[in-house]
């Protein structure tokens, strides 16, 4: 047999023994557990400790109450905003939709009484044509019925005109040269009647 | 028998007083005349003449073909005139200078020398209307007025 053969089996006898007493701790602590947890430990605590504790647990409860309202209280703030926006949303919505309607009934309304003021504006515009038409007409033919009068009596308006416009001044001398350039220009047709009527 | 009466006797009028002052003065004369070959003092007033009727007067006498005529020769003469008369209708009655420019001027038309009868119409505004034995000429200015009627209602017309 050699040394190393020797060697091997001494390394395996020594491993063998190691994990031998390895089994046999671990089977004591296992055994020495299985006996704790059969039997409760009841710990005990000193009233330092507990007045200290419901010091934390009220300390950290305040904090966690503070800092839940704080959530709470930025949560309403959102939700009131969001509602507002959300309720003058809709009311604006409500109020455009009526103004849409209301502004679609006018629009119509305005249109019916648009057309109804059309018909109504060409009837008087007719109605305007003619009587005007009617009255030129009839001035027309008051004028002519004016003239013709007129002219009809032409003698004693022309008569009367001068009559009533010269009034009392009436100067021969200023037409004497017109008169007699008058009578220079019918001086032989005159002579011509003199000389045969006599 | 020519006789030309003066520029002053130029209407039937005052032909008509000639005539008539002339005829009064004959028969004072005559009755005067009368009275003295019967030796009665006349006591009537000598009648007086107007300037036209010694104008007459002396135009008869210094008439060539009337001399030695009588007064009743005269008086015969004037009657039986028988002168063309001319009516001169104005505006208004001319005054003395201009009534003379007038009657002159129509007195050179003819001889015997025409009479003239001057008439006022106010409704003629003006000019002359002459009527002669045989037309009447229409200068005045009314009708001028009446020869634009037809202008005159056109201007109306289109007032």
């Amino acid at each position: 047999m050699s040394l190393e053969t020797i060697s091997f089996a001494v390394i395996l006898l020594i491993l063998i023994i190691g994990m031998a007493s390895l089994w046999f701790m671990l089977q004591k602590a296992n055994k020495k557990l299985v006996v704790q947890a059969q039997e409760p430990v009841i710990p005990t605590i000193t009233a330092p400790t507990v007045a200290e504790l419901e010091l934390k647990l009220k300390t950290a409860y305040e904090a966690e109450i503070a800092k839940s309202t704080t959530i709470f209280a930025a949560d309403l703030t959102g939700t009131s905003t969001r509602l507002s926006e959300q309720v003058s949303r809709l009311t604006t919505q409500v109020i455009e939709e009526e103004l849409g309607a209301y502004k679609s009934t006018l629009e119509e309304l305005r249109k019916v009484a648009g057309g109804t003021m059309d018909q109504i504006r060409a009837s008087v515009e007719t109605q305007r044509v003619e009587l005007r038409k009617n009255m030129e007409a009839e001035v027309a033919l008051e004028r002519e019925r004016l003239i013709a009068k007129f002219q009809v009596k032409m003698g004693d308006i022309v008569a009367g005109y001068i009559s009533e416009s010269l009034g009392g001044g009436i100067d021969i001398g200023s037409q004497m040269s017109y008169i007699v350039a008058s009578l220079e220009a019918h001086k032989e047709d005159i002579k011509k009647d003199l000389t045969n009527g006599a | 028998m020519a006789l030309e009466l003066p520029e002053a006797v130029y209407s039937p009028q005052l032909l008509e007083m000639v005539i008539y002052e002339l005829d009064l003065y004959n028969k004072w004369y005559q009755q005067s005349k009368v009275k003295a070959k019967v030796g009665v003092k006349s006591d009537l007033a000598e009648p007086n003449h107007s300037q036209e009727t010694l104008l007459v007067i002396k135009a008869w006498q210094e008439a060539e073909s009337s001399k030695n005529g009588s007064l009743e020769d005269l008086l015969a003469y004037l009657r039986q005139l028988k002168l063309p008369v001319i009516h001169v209708s104005l505006a208004a009655l001319p005054n003395s200078t201009q009534r003379l420019q007038l009657v002159r001027w129509f007195q050179q038309l003819s001889s015997p020398r025409p009479l003239v009868i001057f008439s006022a119409d106010r409704t003629l505004g003006g000019g002359v209307i002459v009527r002669t034995p045989n037309h009447i000429y229409d200068w005045s200015f009314r009708q001028k007025l009446e020869e634009a009627r037809g202008h005159l209602g056109k201007v109306i017309s289109n007032a």
